[in-house]
């Protein structure tokens, strides 16, 4: 085991030196050729997707918001349309009854002049008729009076007259 | 040598796979050639390209001369080094010494040059050689070895695989393409899931907003890791993460980014631990002082044994077919083959596995003892109203 140590372990003071020195070597060369481009070149992808990402995120959540507005505009819209027709509904309800009230008015109106009319010429018939009744009992008394006849004759008169008048 | 080679590694495997019957080592016959698991995983100044001759690295020495001036001395290969510039094999050191006569000697039959220099001088150049530890030419001595060593080899060429691969991935960040457009291709989406993995799952989570300044650390260890571990596991590969040395540098580096960002909190932590009666501060200081260390030694020490375990699992594994064809003939080794393949290939999949886990866990645990050092808080314990107002006050002034 001694002989395996000697050999596998002995010590190397060149070999030490030049690894030293040649892995130090590349060690500077490969980062300043190899892994400074390379790492900033995956950093700036990685910087760039990430970017493109969250531009994308915002642009989607900007089309949602456009969306939503737009939608909150469609519903205003239809809100305030209804709210137009309901009043259009209501103002010509309002004008038809306005109208109906109106008419009734007037026919009251029509009614109660025509009843009025009615009474004036029923007040005018009957004043007519008590002026021709009182004519007609004046006329009677005077033909009574003119004749100056017996009971009889007197009734026959009447008779006659009474008969004339129910002719007229 | 051999025996005591063979005995290492049947020892080795019966440890790690204590299921399999224990072998008889006395039985193993010398004439067979050697089989040895530790060559494969200990490091070495060649590539071992088998069937072909080995491929030797070179090898660079600060020495110093009789005189006290110090020289540079570089040699394309180790025989070249021996043949040209003196070098001497330290036959008595370590264990290469007394078992030296009985090895069996490889000739270096398929080096054209090292063949001319051995007839021209006279010298006959061994693998034992070029494993062997060098000595300088007569009155200098060696006082740094600076040699290609073979882990050095596959760690630089993970580290050139990586430069390579990562530079040519940022230019396709840097043209766009993965910036402004989804990555392309599976080059790119394979290389950024991984990179993503690493910051999101690893330095994220421990780091938070500091993430950034640690981030690239992270992924050069992660990568680097990463990559030596799957080298080791190509044939013909070694695994620069089974050396030590190698762990070590990397946990040192963890460690010195760790008290770099140390802030008051995490040495208020250690040098003065917050909550604890006063008798037992001089136990704790001492034991938190440690774990500033123990911390990045694990570290090393689990990468290293973790990288080396599996390959010496896998190499004792194919070692049990020479080992029984030694002792109970041919048959028994071919009676043995399919089953230790299998298993090898068993642990060869394991050891996918594992490349990728301790390629994580380093990284992960890097992470984690960052973010203990560069944390500010306000502790929540029962000591919180005895130091509260300190606590605050630090955070309001690093604020």
């Amino acid at each position: 085991m001694i002989v395996l140590a000697v050999d596998l372990l002995a010590p190397d003071a060149g070999l030490i030196i030049w690894i030293g020195i040649t892995f130090g070597a590349l060690l500077l060369l490969l980062k300043k050729y190899a892994w400074g481009p390379i790492l900033s070149a995956m950093t700036t992808r990685e910087e760039t997707i990430h970017e493109s990402l969250s531009q994308a995120e915002k642009a989607l959540a900007e089309a949602r918001q456009l969306q939503s507005d737009n939608n909150k505009a469609r519903r205003e819209a239809e809100v305030h349309s209804q709210a137009i027709l309901r009043e259009a509904r209501d103002e010509a309800e309002r004008i038809r009854t306005e109208e109906v009230d109106k008419t009734r008015v007037q026919i009251k109106q029509l009614q109660d002049s025509a009843q009025a009319e009615i009474e004036r010429e029923k007040d005018n018939a009957l004043n007519s008729l008590r002026n021709e009744v009182a004519d007609l009992a004046i006329q009677a008394a005077e033909k009574i009076l003119r004749e100056n006849l017996d009971a009889d004759r007197q009734k026959k008169i009447v008779d006659n007259f009474l008969g004339d008048l129910s002719k007229n | 040598m051999m025996i005591k080679r063979a005995s290492i590694f049947l020892l080795l495997a019966q440890l790690a796979m204590m299921a399999l019957p224990p072998v008889a080592v006395a039985q193993v016959s010398k004439e067979v050639k050697e089989f040895d698991a530790l060559h494969h995983s200990a490091n070495a100044y060649y590539l071992d390209i088998a069937p072909f001759h080995p491929f030797e690295l070179p090898r660079i020495f600060v020495v110093q001369h009789k005189d006290g001036s110090y020289g540079l001395d570089l040699f394309r290969s180790t025989t070249s080094a021996i043949l040209n510039g003196h070098y001497t094999v330290d036959h008595s050191a370590g264990e290469h010494g007394p078992a030296k006569d009985e090895s069996h000697e490889v000739a270096t039959d398929g080096g054209a040059t090292a063949e001319e220099h051995a007839a021209s001088s006279g010298i006959e150049v061994t693998l034992e050689d070029i494993e062997g530890q060098l000595l300088a030419a007569e009155g200098s001595h060696i006082v740094l070895d600076l040699s290609i060593s073979r882990h050095l080899f596959f760690a630089w060429l993970s580290m050139a695989l990586l430069l390579f691969f990562m530079t040519r991935l940022a230019g396709m960040y840097k043209r766009g393409i993965g910036r402004d457009s989804a990555p392309k291709g599976l080059f790119q989406n394979f290389f950024e899931t991984i990179i993503m993995f690493v910051r999101d799952e690893i330095a994220r989570p421990n780091l938070g907003a500091k993430t950034d300044k640690y981030l690239p650390y992270l992924l050069t260890a992660f990568f680097f890791i990463l990559t030596s571990n799957f080298i080791g596991l190509v044939p013909f590969g070694a695994t620069a993460t089974s050396n030590l040395m190698v762990t070590g540098v990397l946990a040192f580096f963890t460690f010195v980014i760790t008290q770099l960002g140390g802030t008051k909190d995490y040495w208020g932590h250690i040098f003065w631990p917050p909550g604890v009666p006063a008798f037992i501060r001089p136990i704790l200081i001492p034991v938190e002082i440690m774990g500033i260390f123990t911390k990045p030694i694990a570290l090393a020490i689990r990468l290293f044994a973790n990288m080396t375990a599996g390959h010496l699992v896998i190499l004792s594994l194919i070692g049990f077919i020479f080992s029984f064809a030694q002792m109970f003939g041919p048959g028994a080794g071919y009676g043995v083959a399919p089953v230790s393949v299998a298993f090898a290939l068993f642990v060869y999949l394991l050891e996918l596995l594992v490349s990728l886990i301790q390629a994580y866990v380093f990284t992960m645990l890097s992470a984690l003892f960052i973010s203990m050092a560069i944390q500010e808080h306000d502790h929540g314990h029962d000591h919180a109203h005895s130091v509260g107002h300190v606590s605050d006050h630090s955070e309001t002034v690093s604020a």
